[in-house]
């Protein structure tokens, strides 16, 4: 690096059609980054579909592509759910799998031939690039100046900050994969067109929103914020014709949008999470009207007049929506709405969503994991933003303010609160940058715009002594402080970029259904014994054999082993859940009929014990006798699962409940000819198990797969000579029948 | 053309050999081979309707109810043997197997020889007591055959069977004159299952006792059952539709009882009519009396203008729908229309977890034939999407089993199926309200368009 070359950089930043260039560059190699980073999974195993529900999604984009948009929509599944099925179409957010079809049938138009599940693979990090141009464009309309560092900075945050990536690796192809990019551009269009008033600017918005909509349950943050927002301007008294044209045309026209998708349909008129919208569109029409009143009456009436009708207003609408909730035309809050607000609420009240590992409360360790620098760069940011208060800058400190509080709740809500941290940690450094990144005095009012950090730290030991000029501009001008901190930032943004690696690399980049694990010399072992198992069943069963599993496994069932299953991660019905349940949970001589009565064919269940894998059912199973109990709360009991002194065993001290539950039996059928006699150990929950195992009579061991992770069983059908199953299986192993013709009580006849 | 090659391949195999519909392969297991003697006409008949009959003892080396994980034999008539086991190719393991196999078992027991400790706990399994003892006698004071057992009462002259409910088929009763010879058998208990009927139970005075213990009275606690409650001739039928008949007497299948001689008590002189209830028992354990077929199975929608394809996967909510089923009854030698008793009815269920229609399926004239009878029934589907199947479970005793399951889903209304906003009344005032919209705002912009704005006003109007 010459002087040289550096003035000529210099010079060339400050072309304006260059700088346009630049930024593109820059935002090019930005979305590069964003891709690049979500690329560990598909390298490090293959281009598969992760966890679970990307399964279903994949599941139906496959439909989509195959059966068309139609058939889609009307789309009647009935291999899940068996046997209520289960009205797909109508029940999804199709945006994802629309837009998949939309990228699968454009490139064939463009003869590339790409496969369908590339594609879903593929889609968000290439969303994610989106995100990051749309966080560029979100921040640009918060500053003023012309400077575009704190829009590129905040897209840099965004595409690479760990908060997003755990929804969007390779193979994530879930919702959230394209919904990021939807909130975050809706947010622009919404900040557009309420800066201009105008009505296109707000019809884009409803367009996008519309498509959020379709895409993500999450619409409602943004049914819920921007009416927020609205309110809180006009509290301010900052009530403008802009906001009116901007949010009427929103309203109006995204409402529309929404109620366009069967799964949303009449809610954003009948339910409570959509009401602060609607209601602030009447109050904003009520608020026009005033201030046309006020223009045409003199003050002093105004001021009467304004209190009488706001008042009268306000309590005919409230006494209209407690009638309305009560008389049940507008729908309560729904169970998770209220665990928004009493994080305990969903564990007294709704075991089947405290169960979910995503709904807990966030830990605080996991704001430092996820955001890293940005996090304690956040608070800045909206300090910054209160600086230049402008309707823009309210809305950042409104998102952050609400983001904060929800993603503390739940864990999941990180990631709406992770676009508006990027915002306003991009606004801190650029704010801090553009300060101390100047390196010459303002004496000469020329503004040195600079872009390289490195610019500064060459000259910076040249010049000195602005400290003593008389001029009346406070500052730090000199080049050693201003030194020290861009180095410092330089430094934490390096680092922030190394955590981003590690994390992405390390915690988010686990298909979780292909394990890995470190051989004793640190090559990597693959565990892959639920694709082993899934192929097992897709090729060894009749095709519409049932399977019958805790629901998590639902979709990967359908996905990867296509057979229909009895629940899955829907969760639509939480009695059939609880039917599971309470089949896993029961003796055999009741889950029998359960499962007859279900036509279940192989039931399958996840055992870690010997491999030492905790997330398997055994340590899932209290959620199967909670959700169960809140259905049977007679016929199952929690208590009857712990041992007297409190304790959850799986061992000889096991409560009875536990042994004779299926669930118990399952897992550990036959597991002790895997040891020495009485040697059997179960290492995830770290005890020795009784020397006898559990026996079964209804079903039989069909399939184990090479881990013990996944064990399938099938059920057996009635017995032939119409004996019940404990006593046939008795006489298979070779035990007499007692006799029970001792002539003890009355004699049993027969009648005809 | 498919039915008639079937059809065909089966009034060959008629032709040919078999009168049973699983086979004519018949073991005739019994101590000794010379025995078979004075069961001549019994067997005499069996090889006379097709059987081919081959005979072991039970401690044979040679013999094997299975060759190659396959049954050897299709059907088994035991004799009474005095070995107390029966060896270990007669285990009741074995037997069990031979049964879930769909092999059919006659057993004939006797008074005079202990039952074979196998067979003790072979009908355990299917929950039939036989007496503590295993050798007790059925006797009755008040009908026996006064001509050959004047003092011991043991030779019980029984009227015809008749069936215990008035819905069940008869399938073993003759004339009402005629009269069955129980000579010197033992009785057992059935359980309550439903797979167990009794064809001949004793009569109301009957009761059993051990000659050797209690000569003299039976107190009520000894009493192992009496009356009614003893089944003489009893008939186990498995869920795969095996049969195993147990025959209390196996004396009444032997020669001498065939058109025997038999004098009541109250005097009367008769001839048994031991032959023809033999070849009913024989022929209903062999599976040649009472055996259902399903031919086939269709349903269909039921609408106007829809293409009527035969057995579609899916329906939907609200369709209607026929569903018909064919079936034949196998009686000795050839296939007939089944026709369901007089007082029973043959059901269709549809149903979802529990039935949401329970029909009866009435037989149709016009698709019935000699051989096969069609039962048809149309009906609405219920408003309620879901996975449903189409379920006949016909059983009853001495028949065969139905279970038919045919699976459908029914789906819901898809987008385009309801009906047009226009064409519902209640939609018409919603409808002239956006006309009335649309008109008023073309109105509106017509007006606003051609209206030329005053000159003064034009700078204090600011709407945008």
């Amino acid at each position: 690096m010459t002087a040289n070359s550096l003035e000529a950089l210099a010079s060339a930043g400050k072309g304006r059609s260059t700088r346009t260039l630049l930024r593109v560059v820059i935002l090019c190699l930005i979305a590069g980054a964003a891709i690049a980073s979500r690329l560990f999974s598909v390298i490090r195993f293959e281009s598969i579909i992760h966890e679970f529900d990307p399964w279903f999604n994949f599941r139906a984009t496959k439909y989509l592509v195959a059966n068309g948009f139609y058939k889609f929509w009307d789309w009647f599944d009935d291999r899940t759910w068996h046997p209520l099925g289960r009205v797909t179409g109508g029940t999804l957010y199709p945006g994802l799998m629309v837009t998949s079809g939309v990228i699968y049938h454009a490139l064939r138009t463009l003869t590339i031939p790409v496969d369908i599940r590339n594609i879903c693979v593929l889609l968000a990090p290439a969303f994610s690039g989106l995100t990051a141009f749309a966080a560029y464009l979100l921040t640009n309309e918060m500053t003023t100046t012309d400077s575009a560092s704190a829009g590129l900075l905040a897209a840099l945050f965004m595409g690479i900050t760990p908060g997003y990536i755990s929804r969007s690796v390779a193979g994530s192809y879930d919702n959230e994969a394209i919904a990021i990019f939807l909130l975050v551009f809706t947010f622009y269009l919404w900040i557009k067109a309420l800066k201009q008033g105008s009505m296109l600017w707000g019809a884009l918005c409803a367009l996008f929103y519309g498509y959020m909509v379709a895409s993500w349950g999450g619409y409602a943050f943004i049914t819920c914020l921007l009416p927020l927002h609205a309110f809180v301007l006009i509290c301010m008294g900052r009530y403008s014709s802009r906001l009116y044209v901007a949010y009427c045309t929103w309203y109006a026209l995204g409402t529309l949008a929404s109620m366009q998708i069967p799964f949303v349909g009449f809610l954003p008129v009948k339910t409570s999470e959509h009401m602060p919208a609607l209601g602030i569109f009447g109050f904003l029409q009520l608020v026009a009207f005033l201030s046309y009143v006020r223009s045409a009456i003199p003050g002093r009436q105004y001021q009467t007049f304004l209190w009488l009708f706001a008042g009268g207003t306000f309590a005919v609408a409230l006494a209209g929506l407690v009638i309305a909730t009560s008389a049940g035309i507008i729908a309560p809050w729904g169970g998770r709405f209220y665990s928004l607000w009493d994080t305990s609420y969903a564990k007294i009240h709704i075991p089947i969503i405290a169960s979910v590992s995503e709904h807990q409360p966030t830990a605080w360790p996991a704001f430092f994991f996820d955001l890293n620098l940005l996090i304690w760069l956040f608070p800045a940011g909206v300090y910054l933003c209160f600086q230049n208060l402008a309707d823009e800058h309210v809305f950042i400190v409104v998102y952050a303010l609400f983001g904060s509080y929800f993603a503390g709740v739940m864990v999941r809500l990180m990631l709406t609160l992770t676009p508006v941290v990027c915002v306003a940690a991009a606004l801190a450094i650029s704010s801090v940058l553009d300060t101390y990144l100047v390196a010459k005095a303002p004496a000469p009012p020329q503004v040195h715009n600079a872009e390289d950090a490195s610019e500064a730290s060459v000259k910076k030991a040249s010049k000195g002594g602005l400290k003593s000029t008389s001029k009346p501009v406070v500052g730090v001008y000199s080049y050693i402080s201003k030194g020290v901190v861009v180095t410092a930032m330089t430094i934490y943004l390096l680092l922030f970029v190394l955590h981003c690696t590690w994390v992405t690399s390390n915690a988010y980049s686990s298909p979780s259904v292909v394990l890995a694990s470190k051989m004793p010399d640190g090559s990597q072992h693959i565990i892959d014994d639920y694709r082993e198992a899934y192929q097992w069943l897709r090729q060894n069963t009749r095709e519409d054999a049932k399977i019958m599993s805790w629901w998590d496994y639902g979709y990967q069932i359908g996905g990867m082993a296509d057979r229909p299953t009895l629940v899955d991660n829907n969760t639509w019905n939480n009695t059939h859940i609880a039917t599971v349940g309470k089949a896993m949970s029961s003796r055999e001589e009741v889950s029998y009929p359960i499962m007859r009565q279900h036509e279940v064919d192989y039931v399958l269940v996840v055992f870690g014990g010997l491999l030492g894998y905790s997330g398997d059912d055994i340590n899932k199973f209290l959620w199967m006798v909670r959700i169960a109990e809140g259905i049977w709360p007679d016929e199952i009991k929690e208590r009857e699962f712990f041992t007297p002194r409190g304790e959850y065993r799986v061992d000889g001290e096991a409560t009875e409940a536990m042994k004779n539950s299926l669930m118990y039996k399952m897992s550990y059928y036959n597991y002790n000819a895997l040891f020495p006699p009485g040697q059997a150990q179960d290492r995830v929950r770290g005890v020795r198990l009784p020397d006898v195992g559990p026996t079964l009579d209804t079903l039989e061991e069909a399939y184990t797969s090479e881990n013990w992770i996944i064990r399938i069983y099938k059920v057996k059908d009635l017995d032939n000579l119409g004996r019940d199953h404990t006593s046939a299986a008795a006489f298979e192993r070779g035990h007499k029948k007692k006799k029970a013709t001792k002539k003890r009580g009355p004699r049993v006849l027969r009648v005809e | 053309m498919w039915s008639f090659l079937s059809f065909l391949g089966l009034l060959l195999v008629t032709v040919v050999s078999a009168i049973s519909t699983t086979g004519d392969r018949l073991l005739v297991i019994l101590d000794d081979v010379a025995d078979k003697a004075s069961y001549s006409q019994f067997l005499g008949d069996l090889e006379g309707r097709g059987f081919t009959v081959a005979f072991e003892t039970p401690k044979s080396e040679s013999l094997s109810l299975f060759r190659l994980g396959e049954r050897a034999y299709d059907h088994v008539v035991f004799l009474p043997t005095n070995s107390k086991g029966l060896g270990p190719n007669l285990t009741p393991a074995l037997l069990l197997q031979f049964i879930n196999q769909n092999g059919n078992i006659l057993l004939a027991l006797s008074a005079s020889t202990p039952t074979p400790v196998s067979f003790v706990s072979l009908l355990a399994e299917l929950d039939i007591q036989l007496p503590a003892d295993r050798t007790a006698l059925v006797v009755d004071h008040f009908n026996y055959d006064t001509a050959s057992a004047a003092d011991k009462h043991d030779v019980l002259l029984l009227p015809a069977p008749r069936p215990s409910r008035s819905d069940v088929k008869d399938f073993f009763g003759g004339s009402s004159t005629s009269l069955l010879a129980f000579p010197r058998g033992l009785g057992v208990t059935l359980g309550a299952g439903e797979l167990l009927t009794s064809i001949v139970r004793a009569p109301r005075t009957a009761y059993s006792y051990n000659p050797k213990e209690a000569s003299e009275a039976v107190g009520s606690d000894d009493l192992f059952a009496a009356g009614e409650q003893l089944a003489l001739v009893s008939a186990f039928q498995a869920r795969n539709s095996a049969r195993f008949t147990i025959v209390g007497s196996a004396e009444m299948l032997q020669d001498a009882w065939f058109d025997a001689e038999v004098k009541t008590v109250a005097g009367a002189t008769a001839k048994t009519d031991n032959r023809e209830f033999a070849k009913r028992v024989s022929g209903w354990t062999f599976q040649e009396l009472g055996v259902l077929r399903v031919n086939w199975i269709e349903h269909h929608l039921n609408e106007e203008g829809v293409a009527n394809m035969s057995n579609p996967e899916i329906y939907r909510i609200k369709n209607d729908v026929t569903y018909s089923i064919s079936l034949s009854e196998y009686a000795w030698s050839s296939w007939t229309a089944f026709a369901v008793p007089a007082n029973d009815v043959l059901q269709l269920e549809f149903s979802m977890l529990s039935p949401f229609h329970r029909l009866p399926l009435v037989q149709d004239a016009a698709q019935s034939t000699a051989e096969a009878a069609v039962y048809t029934v149309s009906f609405t589907v219920p408003d309620q999407h879901g996975i449903f199947n189409f379920k006949v479970n016909y059983k009853r005793p001495f028949l065969s089993n139905v279970e038919e399951k045919n699976t459908v889903s029914v789906r819901h209304m898809a987008h385009d199926e309801w009906p047009r906003s226009y064409a519902i009344s209640g939609a018409w005032p919603w409808i002239s309200g956006i006309a009335a919209t649309v008109a008023g705002w073309l109105a509106f912009c017509a007006l606003w368009m051609y209206s030329a704005p005053t000159e003064k006003k034009k700078e204090n109007k600011k709407t945008q």
